[in-house]
């Protein structure tokens, strides 16, 4: 399928391409096979998800209208208002422990001159593992039996504060959260590290020849510098806290005990997997991504606001 | 990466050689007990992330009963057959297999799509160029965990469920926008200068992408393969959706249904885990420059 079609008179000028006709068609057909990627199985489900949620659907007999009256049955899903309630706990509290956990510990390996890279490496190998593998892991660490927690808590004679951390409704959200920020603590960190050692350090010693204390210079100096990274790490962590968690809640407890940890990704699939409502988890699925969305587009508006192009 | 060194301690002088003496006089006491706090915290980070690790592999090679009698300590015998029994019941060699197939597939499918649509949006001078960008950079907001529904449902339809070739060119689906933002912008940076010498020449555009264009964004594929295969290696989520048959399903589903279907097989449990984790610890550890510049690139730009 090779075109040639060179006789188009070249420009030399660089930079400015003229417009000619082979330009035209050499671009489709560099765009043509992730067109059709994208097209089958990114905007034909996002726009197929949105026709499933108008209508009444088991995912084999024939669909029937139903207008919005998946939107309205979720309204009054206790389950799923309860998912959504873990889920925005989950991503508020996950958003605020990473990137408060991540500037502490990129602070103390910006100040650590000796093994750096060693400790930087050492942070970040959670990033690399997967979500199940993590999963897994911190059912064991949890584990009522054999768990490195509760047996490490009688080792220092804090046994009274043993725990059922998964068995437990009031705490097993927390306990899932407490994996999540251990996975990602490192990736966050790297990020505020690399952003601190962009700030120059004639700023921090015209700050100090004013004065100011290391307290004085860390509000002034760190934290305005610092701000397009607040918002980075938070976009990140925020997009990610959302959608992905549904292995490390699926691993751990399956939404369980009765829903206690349940949040909209794994309501989404129960409902469609074990009580095949296609279209009422394509509703589910729906109003996760106006949610989604709309952060992110929140967020990204007040970045602008605030002047922070990155 | 630069070193700043960062007040109120600058330890940048050149004087090596009186490392020691120059630390105590520079610092005092006061910045030594600083800086041994500082240790202190990054040794307790050390210890809450790599002891967990740590206590994996310990708990692989003890025998069940140990690990109930000797939760935190070293195993007090090697037990190897632990990982014999492992790989057997858990048929790892096949999920190690299909893993290997999937990621790889989607990988090149990944690269080999992403690239020219890249080049073109970069290089060339067509109506709907911006529509392209625009439309690479909304689907980045729409995270594919929102539409599996749908996704399942266009899989089931196209008779990619439990396909292993299917589940790949779905990867690459997913990871193509992000793929395509990224390889941009290295294509943009580059001078027009190499391209119109090689169109004088009387090279094709075909041409001039693969012989010129590629090898100069080397890092950005890199880049794109990296995250590709961190995400794609590692994903449970469209794995579980779309892989149901266990002759085709990766690690991480291999994991949990070996969890979930034998019951107390501790030790068992722990070796497996070692097996499929470890290998992708010694390959970032042996390369983290690279993976670290690699997953944190673009978030911060100097």
């Amino acid at each position: 399928m090779t075109r040639s079609q060179e006789a188009a008179p070249v420009s030399s000028r660089s930079g400015a391409w003229r417009f000619d006709a082979g330009d035209g068609v050499v671009a489709f057909l560099m765009i043509l096979p992730a067109a059709i990627l994208f097209g089958l199985f990114y905007l034909w489900p996002f726009v197929n998800g949105f026709w499933l949620s108008l209508h009444n659907w088991d995912g084999f007999s024939d669909p029937t209208w139903a207008g919005i009256s998946n939107y309205k049955r979720l309204v009054h899903d206790r389950i799923f208002l309860g998912a959504l309630r873990n889920n925005l706990i989950f991503v508020v509290t996950v958003v605020i422990l990473k990137n408060v956990l991540g500037l502490g510990l990129a602070l103390l390996l910006n100040r650590a001159l000796l093994g750096r890279t060693f400790f930087r490496a050492a942070a970040f190998i959670p990033v690399t593992m997967s979500f199940v593998a993590v999963g897994l892991l911190w059912s064991w660490i949890y584990n009522p039996v054999f768990g490195l927690l509760n047996s490490g808590l009688d080792l220092v004679g804090l046994g009274a504060l043993k725990q059922s951390w998964l068995g437990d409704a009031d705490i097993a959200l927390y306990s899932i959260i407490v994996v999540d920020v251990w996975k990602w603590l490192g990736f966050h960190a790297v990020i505020y590290l690399a952003g601190l050692q962009t700030i120059p350090s004639e700023l921090y010693e015209s700050a100090k020849m004013d004065g100011a204390g290391p307290l004085q210079r860390f509000r002034h100096v760190t934290v305005p510098m610092m701000m397009p990274i607040v918002f980075i790490n938070t976009i990140l962590g925020l997009s990610g806290a959302f959608v992905r968690n549904f292995d490390i809640v699926y691993v751990l407890t399956k939404g369980g005990p009765n829903h206690a940890t349940e949040v909209v990704l794994t309501y989404m699939m129960s409902k469609a997997f074990q009580d095949g409502a296609m279209s009422y988890a394509a509703a589910i699925g729906y109003v996760l991504f106006l949610i989604v969305g709309l952060a992110s587009v929140g967020l990204l508006a007040l970045m602008r606001r605030q002047r922070l192009d990155v | 990466m630069r070193a700043a060194a960062n007040p109120p301690i600058s330890l940048d002088d050149g004087a090596a050689g009186h490392r020691r003496r120059g630390l105590m006089q520079r610092l005092g006491m006061r910045g030594i007990l600083e800086l041994a706090g500082i240790y202190a915290a990054l040794v307790l980070v050390l210890f809450e992330t790599l002891y967990p690790l740590l206590w994996v592999l310990f708990g692989s090679l003890k025998t069940k009963q140990e690990m109930l009698s000797n939760v935190w300590g070293p195993p007090s015998s090697l037990v190897l057959q632990n990982y014999a029994d492992a790989w057997r019941i858990a048929g790892m060699g096949s999920r190690i297999v299909n893993s290997v197939f999937v990621t790889g597939s989607a990988l090149i499918i990944l690269v080999a799509v992403a690239t020219p649509c890249a080049y073109a949006v970069a290089r060339l001078r067509f109506p709907g160029r911006g529509l392209v960008v625009a439309v690479a950079v909304a689907a980045m907001l729409v995270p594919p965990q929102v539409m599996a529904i749908p996704l399942f449902l266009v899989a089931r339809d196209l008779g990619l469920i439990n396909n292993r070739l299917g589940i790949a060119f779905i990867y690459a689906a997913t990871s193509l926008p992000l793929s395509v933002f990224i390889l941009r912008s290295f294509f943009v940076t580059l001078p027009a200068d190499l391209e119109d010498a090689a169109r004088v020449d009387g090279a094709s555009r075909l041409e001039i992408l693969i012989h010129i264009m590629l090898p100069l964004v080397r890092p950005g594929v890199a880049l794109i393969l990296i995250f590709g295969f961190i995400e794609i290696w590692n994903d449970f989520f469209l794995a579980f959706l779309l892989l149901r048959d266990p002759s085709v399903q990766t690690i991480p589903l291999g994991l949990v249904s070996f969890f979930q279907q034998y019951d107390s097989l501790w030790s068992l449990y722990f070796a497996a885990l070692t097996i499929t984790t470890l290998p992708v610890i010694v390959v970032f550890v042996a390369m983290q420059r690279q993976f670290i510049a690699g997953l944190t690139a673009g978030a911060v730009k100097g």
